[in-house]
């Protein structure tokens, strides 16, 4: 599968303090790929390079195959969409003038600003001021913006750090259906299960570097310990390995009807990256 | 270069809708007006005092507001997102001169109304007032870019207020301070100069040398302003 971002080598430094530190990773067209870190771990500065808000200090990032000091040009801002925590409205405007105002720039029909805001769950708002929204609602209407001209790579900084859980769920839903209609999604995001619900990949990222890179899934596989846990009757929960020896016991207590639930033991994104870094995810 | 028109539209009609709404700016421009009224029931004016008052419409309409509609964008973070779209330097900054263009013309032409001045060649004066309104835009945007957020725009555009209205009184002292013959190159006292010519009967010809100064400080704005914002656009 063709690479839509191909990153190597990358490194930022301010002043006497590295932010990144030779970060190497792809993301294919059509994937959703999760940048996780702990505040201050380089994610924002990741996407700001990728944008070409800012400058690398060394390393290079290309994204549609051209370096990324070639987003310049106007073709190619058309093709991705970004969502930050810098991303500005007009607050004297109403929610539907900001998003006008970026469907002129961005040469697409008015008639998508209902469909974009059927996404973020706000079209009944969008008379609405934007200096009369509450910080959830007025970073849906920033990511309403980032969706605005379907664009074929988005990237997304931390979009539902300001929802609440209904609201977010509605958001995971709209962006799985954009992925699905064929928008590659780069989000960082410290909320772990927000990256196991969305990603196809994901990437630990700390103290500028990438720890860790791979599936959910095959991570999880990693580092799990090869045990259930047996949840019984009597209430008692049995850690078992997944052994012969295990699998004797579990057949015990199966045949003499005491096992009421049987949970694989495998450890949480977030208990993998405290394991990796030592450090909790905030 | 491609020009997109409706992407400058765009960004003019977003303009109007929040400076309608931008009480702290849109008040701004009563001022001139206000003192063009109050000016011209004061019985003939010389031609120095009518362009004071001129001078000062254009300083505070184009390089007052315009510094305080760029600088908003920059505080709010919604440069960057004008930056990222697919909107070129051009479109975005004509986008956003062009509100303060029509801004600026109205309210010179409304001031101009209520004083007693009446250009003896309409022609001349006009094109000298857009190359005017060009350099005004030119450093309300440069200086715009440089600031923070409007109340430091606010405060840094004051001196250019100072110097670029009651500036017009500078060839008055010009026989004691040589020194400040070095001001009488600024666009505002060669539009006085030039308007004077235009009064003695002189038409293009004799007002070449200050056209084409006022050009050159409109070239020289162009290019730090493009030099500024592109550096803007990076962190």
């Amino acid at each position: 599968m063709e690479n839509i971002i191909e990153v190597k080598e990358l490194a930022k430094v301010f002043g006497n303090q590295k932010a990144l530190e030779s970060v190497d990773f792809h993301v294919k067209k059509g994937e959703i790929f999760g940048f996780l870190g702990p505040s201050g771990s380089g994610k924002t500065t990741t996407i700001k390079i990728l944008t070409g808000q800012l400058t690398a200090t060394s390393g290079t990032a290309t994204i549609f195959g051209e370096p990324v000091s070639q987003l310049k040009k106007s073709e190619y801002r058309s093709r991705f969409g970004v969502l930050t925590d810098s991303s500005g409205l007009y607050e004297r405007l109403s929610i539907y003038d900001n998003l006008k105002l970026y469907c002129d720039l961005y040469n697409v029909p008015s008639s998508e600003i209902d469909k974009v805001l059927d996404v973020v769950n706000l079209r009944q708002d969008q008379s609405k001021r934007v200096s009369t929204l509450s910080k959830g609602m007025a970073q849906r209407v920033t990511l309403a913006r980032a969706l605005i001209h379907k664009p074929e790579l988005l990237f997304l900084d931390e979009p539902t750090s300001a929802l609440d859980p209904g609201n977010s769920l509605h958001i995971h839903k709209g962006l799985r259906r954009l992925n699905e209609m064929g928008t590659t999604i780069f989000l960082t995001t410290h909320d772990m299960q927000e990256a196991e619900l969305l990603c196809n990949r994901i990437a630990f990222l700390d103290g500028g570097k990438i720890q860790l890179l791979d599936t959910p899934k095959k991570l999880k596989q990693r580092f799990s310990d090869s045990t259930i846990t047996v949840e019984l009757a009597t209430q008692e929960r049995v850690v078992l390995s997944a052994g012969a020896e295990g699998a004797d016991r579990l057949f015990d207590y199966m045949n003499n009807n005491q096992v009421v639930t049987v949970h694989s033991n495998e450890p949480t994104l977030g208990e993998i990256f405290v394991q990796v870094t030592g450090r909790e995810l905030a | 270069m491609m020009i997109s028109l409706k992407r400058m539209n765009a960004i003019l009609v977003k303009d109007f809708k929040d400076f309608s709404r931008n009480l702290a700016v849109s008040t701004i421009l009563i001022l001139p007006i206000g003192l063009g009224i109050m000016y011209g029931q004061t019985g003939p004016n010389s031609l120095e005092a009518n362009f004071l008052l001129i001078n000062l419409a254009f300083v505070m309409v184009a390089t007052f507001v315009q510094c305080c509609l760029i600088a908003e964008e920059k505080e709010k973070n919604t440069l960057r997102g004008l930056m990222l779209s697919p909107a070129s330097t051009a479109e975005i900054i004509g986008g956003k001169s062009l509100l303060t263009f029509i801004l600026t013309m109205l309210t010179v032409i409304i001031t101009i109304f209520f004083t007693d001045y009446r250009p003896a060649n309409m022609g001349v004066i006009a094109v000298a007032f857009i190359l005017t309104v060009f350099f005004y835009i030119g450093f309300g945007t440069l200086l715009g870019l440089f600031s923070k957020s409007v109340l430091e725009a606010s405060v840094i555009v004051m001196p250019v207020v100072t110097v670029f209205s009651l500036g017009s009184f500078l060839p008055a002292f010009v026989d004691q301070y040589p020194i400040a013959k070095i001001g009488m190159y600024l666009p505002n006292i060669q539009l006085i100069e030039l308007a004077v010519i235009v009064e003695q009967g002189g038409g293009f010809g004799d007002v070449l040398s200050e056209l084409l100064i006022i050009l050159a400080w409109v070239v020289v704005l162009f290019l730090l302003t493009r030099v500024m914002y592109r550096k803007k656009m990076i962190d």
